[in-house]
């Protein structure tokens, strides 16, 4: 009977048949395939089922305490982050901010979301290290160790607290600012407004916002390989030494083993509980109405100064950056030379020609399986349609140092070689960033009524064409904004790929951390100003393609890097 | 050879015992559709009229192809389109939102039908310009659906239907989105329209003055099936049923008992008093309960005395060219609607006699509350 109703199904529509088999080959390929190796890696010793290796790893009291630390570190990223996030996303909707200042806000929060993960690292070490700006030349303190647990939270809460505050800013603005203007009218002061009403209906998101926060700290690896040293190990990192440092493939498999479990109580916890419990629809739309007069004066220019100094901060490590990438010797010769740049220019531009080519075809790549996938799932019934949203998202869901520990696994050998060539690397990124386009897609879809691809098949078009000449112009910013995160990740991420580089592929953020173990740090700098300025060059270059597509009715995505 | 109707007539869409099954959560499952027949003959215009949640909106949309029915066949003309996606139907649709492409300008939106069957640029510029011409649109060909007002959308989405020169014509409570006068006019376009064109038409509202206005024949839907068919006539003045009777129009349901019943009418003892009915759908047996169907018109207002029956006026509204009026009358409430001269007013508070001609009365059985 199924048979038959799937021949039934294929007559009815081929093109979303073929689709489906197509994508359901692709992701056993690159998402269940990988992990279930990781998995036989980790319990199949010679043949036969064995836990020694995991036993050997979770009673070792050196991984116990990386285990513990990542939790520790997750944690305060996550409260800090949300903290933070919450600062800026309140001020930005409910302090009246002039438009300009608004783009400052925007501007300086987005800085370290496109950037390598550890140019904040970086710039703690110039500014804190033996030899820091700050501890050294400022203060003249000599010795001053900055590496540890305190420096790698700081760093990572500067690193990922944008993601709060994308995600409680549509939040708060969406919150109907009759309701709180209702409360002030009943009686109740700002502060009350703000505690009985406001905030409760944050709630969700700011839950939401910790669990994103946590899962990005469990899976940084680059931040705590610069920044956490020895006195501090974590997780990614443990498995990172185990591999590379001991060549224990097994062991590192065991390790992101034991790193999965709380990664994917997070992922559980995020999409089943806390994204069920939100009370405000977010249209993208304001409420409309005059919006309440929330914050105080006072309390507006207190809210400002925080968020100021905030990206003070943030501004001040990238212009060190950029100053370090320009000097002799940052802390020692400050002569200004360009030498740091022709280093990356030669002995760097392999690295760089390769990150553009892998970061060129993931981009597009990732863009149209990000739109295909959300397309099916959402608007298409066939058996293990929600299975698939689900494993679509395992690969993203996951710290890259488990995926790119079980790409590494599954692709050495045979039936699936494909070690040390670009194309794992850029299927690594395709199906562990694409699913922001998918989400995208999904999301902009439901806001697009069913009817009118019905009013296409009404006309007498096929599914293939009622895709192509109706729903496609309409998730058009779904698209690009799929393209732009495959494409700044492409260019910044290091977790997963660093297990899959080679001497004939190889990444710039890779060169970054070579750089830094042999205390090259001008080039380091180099390198890390250079992609910044790309990803801000083809950011802004989505924006104006976005603009010319958008023709009149066409749904927005609010932040290219959104949901 | 296509089929035929009963009274000959050849089949222009037959739904033939279709129904739709859905699980609810909290009911288990529902029957949105069930058992649903209905015959629609070449160039009819047929209203599936009901309450919201009566599976009208579910038939059309199994007729269009957008929904699978769990059983029964669809044919048009004589083709068993049952198994066929909506695209190879030839159906115009218009959608109670228009559904409106809004990335495509009103040329755009009603050449897209044709383009998809492939026909050359200078025919579809032809047909286009015909029908844009045919609804009132010449000159808008380059505006987006965002700049149109609702009555405009409306013929777009019209044009963009009818421009393939469908099969069948479905409308999904088309007018439910515009002002009162529009909605006025718009349907009498539709009507017109449609006329002209001879397009086997179903059409889904649940407003009874909109059915009444621009059908042929109206089908009267509840709980997933038809309930009564036929001109809007028939189902004013001859309801089969007392949802029937309720749901078209305004009612007056009265108990009564049947003292004694013959081939011509039944004598029904009601308000007090003896009243004779027709026939109706009898024969009815000497002592049954009936409810009886008084229209507001029906009910003639005489001086205190004149009839057996006397009411009181309990209020009295001027409507312009008619006035209503409540009535009390032996422990009932009754409306009825005169339209009468300010001479003939009866003030709140005065006693009268109502008469109620014989034709205008129908008997229904009494239903099990």
């Amino acid at each position: 009977m199924p048979l038959t109703s799937a021949v039934r199904a294929f007559r009815r529509d081929p093109a979303v048949m073929v689709a489906v088999v197509a994508l359901w080959a692709l992701l056993a390929t690159f998402v269940v395939y990988p992990l279930a190796t990781l998995l036989v890696r980790v319990f199949i010793d010679k043949g036969a089922f064995s836990a020694s290796g995991l036993i050997s790893v979770i009673t070792d009291r050196h991984q116990i305490v990386a285990f513990w630390n990542s939790l520790l570190l997750a944690a305060i990223v996550g409260v800090g982050g949300t903290l933070i996030g919450f600062l800026f996303a309140f001020t930005a909707t409910r302090a009246r901010l002039p438009r300009w200042l608004l783009t400052v806000v925007d501007a300086s929060v987005l800085l370290p979301l496109v950037s390598p993960p550890f140019t904040t690292a970086i710039a703690m070490i110039f500014s804190f290290g033996p030899r820091g700006l700050i501890t050294y030349e400022l203060l003249g303190l000599k010795g001053v160790t900055v590496y540890g647990l305190a420096s790698t939270a700081f760093s990572e809460i500067l690193t990922y607290f944008p993601i709060a505050y994308l995600t409680l800013k549509p939040l708060l603005a969406g919150i109907d600012s009759n309701v709180e203007g209702m409360a002030h009218s009943l009686g109740a002061a700002r502060w009350r407004v703000f505690r009985t009403v406001t905030l409760p209906l944050t709630v969700p998101g700011l839950a939401n916002a910790f669990l994103l926060l946590f899962a990005a700290s469990l899976a940084d690896f680059a931040t705590p390989l610069i920044l956490a040293g020895n006195q501090f190990p974590v997780l990614p990192t443990q498995a990172y030494l185990q591999i590379t440092g001991l060549f224990d493939l097994r062991g590192g498999a065991a390790l992101s083993f034991v790193l999965l479990f709380p990664a994917l109580a997070v992922f559980l916890l995020q999409r089943y509980w806390v994204s069920r419990r939100f009370y405000v629809t977010v249209t993208g739309k304001g409420a409309g109405q005059a919006p309440f007069d929330s914050v105080s004066p006072g309390m507006r220019a207190l809210l400002l100064a925080a968020c100021a100094l905030i990206a003070l901060v943030i501004v001040y490590f990238y212009a060190l950056l950029a100053y370090a990438s320009l000097v002799k010797a940052l802390g020692a010769d400050h002569t200004l030379t360009l030498a740091h740049y022709r280093v990356i220019f030669t002995e760097g531009l392999k690295a760089i020609r390769d990150t553009l080519i892998i970061a060129g075809l993931a981009m597009p790549l990732g863009g149209i399986y990000g739109i295909l996938l959300g397309y099916l799932v959402t608007r298409h019934s066939f058996a293990g349609r929600r299975t698939m949203e689900l494993t679509s998202m395992v690969n993203y869901a996951l710290p890259g140092t488990i995926v790119g520990i079980a790409y590494l696994i599954a692709f050495n050998d045979p039936p699936i070689e494909l070690t040390g060539t670009a194309l794992l690397i850029v299927a690594c990124y395709v199906f562990r960033y694409g699913p922001t386009g998918i989400r995208a897609t999904v999301a902009l879809l439901q806001q697009i009524d069913r009817s009118l691809e019905e009013a296409s098949t009404g006309l007498g078009a096929g599914s293939g064409t009622t895709f192509r000449r109706v729903t496609l112009p309409l998730i058009v910013p779904a698209f690009f904004a799929g393209l732009g995160v495959v494409f700044i990740r492409s260019m910044t991420a290091i977790s997963a790929t660093i297990f899959l580089v080679s001497i004939s592929w190889t990444l710039i953020t890779v060169k970054i951390l070579e750089n830094m173990t042999e205390l090259a740090l001008g080039p380091a700098a180099a390198f890390s100003v250079l992609v910044v300025a790309i990803v801000f060059i083809v950011i802004a270059l989505i924006g104006r393609l976005l603009r010319a597509f958008r023709s009149p009715g066409v749904g927005q995505v609010t932040s290219l890097l959104g949901g | 050879m296509a089929p035929t109707v009963n009274d000959g007539r050849t089949i222009g869409l037959r739904v033939d015992g279709v129904s739709k099954r859905y699980v609810h959560r909290v009911k288990g499952a529902v029957y949105a559709a069930r058992d649903v027949r209905l015959d629609v003959a070449p160039g009819e215009f047929v209203t599936l009229l009901g309450p919201s949640g009566c599976g009208k909106t579910t038939t059309l949309r199994m007729i269009a192809g957008f929904e699978k029915p769990d059983g029964g066949r669809i044919r048009f003309g004589g083709d068993d389109v049952t198994e066929l996606p909506a695209n190879r139907r030839d159906i115009g649709f218009v959608f109670q939102n228009y559904a409106l492409f809004p990335h495509l300008s009103v040329r755009e939106n009603v050449a897209y039908g044709l383009e998809v069957r492939g026909l050359s640029a200078a025919e579809i510029a032809r047909r286009v310009a015909d029908v844009l011409e045919l609804v009132g649109l010449a000159g808008y060909e380059h505006q987006f659906s965002a700049q149109l007002s609702g009555g405009e959308q409306q013929r777009v989405a019209l044009a963009r239907a009818i421009v393939i020169r469908p099969r069948v014509l479905l409308f999904d409570e088309p007018l439910s989105n515009l002002d009162a006068r529009l909605r006025v006019q718009m349907r009498t376009e539709i009507r017109e329209l449609q006329r002209r064109l001879a397009i086997t038409t179903v059409y889904v509202t649940h407003d009874q003055e909109e059915a009444m206005a621009v059908s042929d024949r109206i089908a009267v839907m509840n709980r997933g099936s038809i309930v009564q068919e036929g001109s809007a006539e028939d189902l004013y003045y001859r309801p089969a049923s007392e949802f029937v009777a309720t749901f078209i129009g305004r009612v007056n349901l009265l108990a009564g008992r049947v003292l004694s019943a013959d081939r011509s009418g039944a004598s029904v003892s009601v308000l007090g008093a003896t009243l004779r009915a027709g026939a109706g759908s009898g024969p009815w047996a000497a002592g049954s309960a009936v409810k009886l169907v008084l229209r507001p018109e029906a009910i003639e207002l005489r001086r205190a005395g004149e009839t057996p029956i006397a009411a009181t006026v309990e209020s009295r509204a001027f409507l312009g060219e008619k006035a209503e009026y409540q009535l009390r009358c032996g422990g009932e409430r009754l409306q009825a609607v005169r339209y009468e001269s300010a001479a003939n007013a009866h003030p709140a508070g005065a006693t009268v006699s109502i008469a109620i001609p014989e034709d205008t009365i129908v008997l229904l059985p009494a239903e099990a509350s």
